[in-house]
């Protein structure tokens, strides 16, 4: 999905911002070390409110734990 | 780099059929999260007939069932300590805060996850950036630090921003007041009642704020931060420019803030918060211009997801082309104009406690006042005491005390005021929200 939430094509920066928030949430998924987790959640935090406020994402992480 | 006078450009210029598809997109996501999610939710809902998918267009946000604070708190109650409205227990959630209690009623407690917790810093962002605070600020954050939400969003808004953050709880004023000074502070947040009260202590402790660093005073917590003669004492006492901010517990951050040009109002926040103004006694929606409720719905807090509550807060909402700095947000006129319940019946007048502070603060030389409404005999008075500055003699104070009296009634439809004063220092101080009237008449025969 290329497109931000009102349907209109994502800048290239965009993309990695979406890219980079999708890692973090796969990352996530795997059984990570308790200072990884716990960092990378706060990283995946971060990234959510960016993805949010630019209009390209929005969804609750609380299954994640964030 | 561009200096760049907006936190999130996109949106805080987007035109406004994006802005409602946007909200729109946003309103349909969350109202499927709490149907799936929360016990309260799916329950009111079901008994309203509404399911998220009927959200096809704007007008069909009407179909969602108000929520009140009585709902909440009777939830709260049921089901303690959270209640039945969030979609998840503590487990999930990182931090629990409450409402001020200063209305003496059982406080409200909310959770946030880490997602919540950051965007509730990201509301007070947009305010701050607004106000024109930049990573080389110093911010003093005047309060006290404990399990009401107050001013800890700002606080990690300021860091978030880069600015260095001076927390000032667990101490007096005086202290404060040398902090502000030793640390160099050049922003500072407080409730507007205690920006005048470090005004003063710092008067007593022989400083001119005037010549200190500070060039932004951030305001919440009270509607007083946008009563204009309120703003101008703060802004003349500190020397520095004063922006209004309101925010609340339910939504664990704020809603709107003023910009830097201050057009005589607060921009809402439009891409996290839908915020609709309806007759409280009908229920329906208002226009521009038309006095209302202020009736909330937030797309940040995910463990507490609120949709249309009810705040009981009274606004009036204009289009943003009020302001001119281009954003496309609609503004609430004058900030927030006092609450549903706030307007007292004396002798047949209507008194609202926000247009006494207006006329009250008109005049310099008044460090504090109380407002007490009570039943002589079989009449109701109404009593303004005032705290004037100890240097007043009598003669400046009978003539303040005339003058003051005249506008009060010209101002209430002829209602005659009782103009006492109190002593040096006998009235109560507020580090946060300010309770300045106290109504004593007897309920149905009862002394309250």
């Amino acid at each position: 999905m290329n497109t931000d939430l009102l349907n209109r094509p994502q800048t290239v920066q965009e993309r990695e911002i979406v890219e980079l928030y999708e890692r973090l949430r796969a990352l996530l998924r795997d059984d990570l070390p308790p200072c990884a987790a716990a960092n990378l959640r706060t990283a995946l935090t971060a990234v959510a409110i960016v993805v949010t406020d630019l209009g390209l994402r929005f969804e609750h992480l609380l299954d994640e734990g964030v | 780099m561009t200096p760049q006078p907006f936190w999130n450009p996109k949106t805080e210029l987007l035109p406004r059929d994006e802005l409602r598809a946007l909200q729109l997109a946003k309103l349909r996501r969350l109202a499927e999260w709490a149907q799936a999610r929360s016990p309260h939710y799916r329950r009111t809902f079901a008994a309203a007939g509404f399911s998220a998918d009927q959200l096809r267009t704007w007008a069909d946000i009407e179909r969602i069932p108000f929520l009140t604070r009585e709902e909440w708190m009777a939830s709260q109650e049921a089901h303690p300590p959270y209640g039945e409205l969030p979609v998840t227990g503590p487990e999930n959630a990182i931090r629990v805060h409450t409402t001020s209690g200063t209305s003496g009623r059982t406080p409200l407690r909310a959770l946030d996850s880490r997602k919540d917790w950051s965007w509730a810093a990201e509301m007070w962002c947009y305010a701050l950036w607004a106000a024109g605070v930049r990573s080389h600020d110093v911010g003093y954050v005047a309060f006290g630090y404990g399990s009401f939400i107050g001013f800890w969003g700002l606080h990690n808004g300021l860091e978030k921003i880069g600015a260095l953050t001076v927390p000032g709880g667990a101490q007096g004023t005086p202290q404060r007041v040398k902090q502000i000074i030793d640390f160099g502070a050049t922003v500072v947040a407080s409730t507007p009642t205690y920006a005048l009260r470090l005004a003063q202590e710092a008067e007593s402790m022989g400083i001119d704020l005037r010549g200190s660093a500070v060039h932004t005073v951030i305001l919440s917590g009270e509607p007083a931060g946008s009563i204009p003669e309120t703003k101008a004492l703060i802004e003349e006492r500190w020397g520095a420019k004063a922006y209004d901010t309101a925010g609340m517990t339910e939504v664990s951050t704020i809603f709107m803030f003023e910009p830097a040009e201050q057009p005589g109002g607060c921009h809402i926040i439009e891409d996290h918060f839908i915020e609709q103004v309806i007759d409280p006694e009908t229920g329906c929606e208002l226009g521009y211009g038309e006095r209302g409720e202020r009736v909330c719905t937030s797309f940040g807090r995910s463990t507490t997801p609120l949709l249309r509550y009810r705040t009981a807060d009274m606004v009036v909402k204009v289009p943003a082309s009020r302001a001119s700095s281009g954003r496309t947000w609609d503004l609430y006129e004058g900030g927030i104009l006092g609450r549903v319940d706030d307007m007292k019946l004396v002798r047949g007048t209507n008194v609202y406690p926000g247009a006494i502070e207006a006329i009250v603060r008109g005049y310099g030389g008044i460090e504090e006042f109380q407002v007490r409404i009570e039943r002589r005999g079989e009449r109701d008075e109404i009593l303004l005491v005032l705290e004037t500055a100890p240097t007043m003699g009598d003669d400046a104070w009978a003539a303040l005390a005339r003058t003051i009296g005249v506008e009060l009634a010209d101002a209430h439809e002829g209602l005659r005021f009782l103009l006492e004063r109190a002593a040096a220092g006998e009235l109560p101080r507020f580090e946060l929200k300010a309770k300045r009237l106290t109504d004593l008449r007897p309920v149905n025969g009862v002394a309250r």
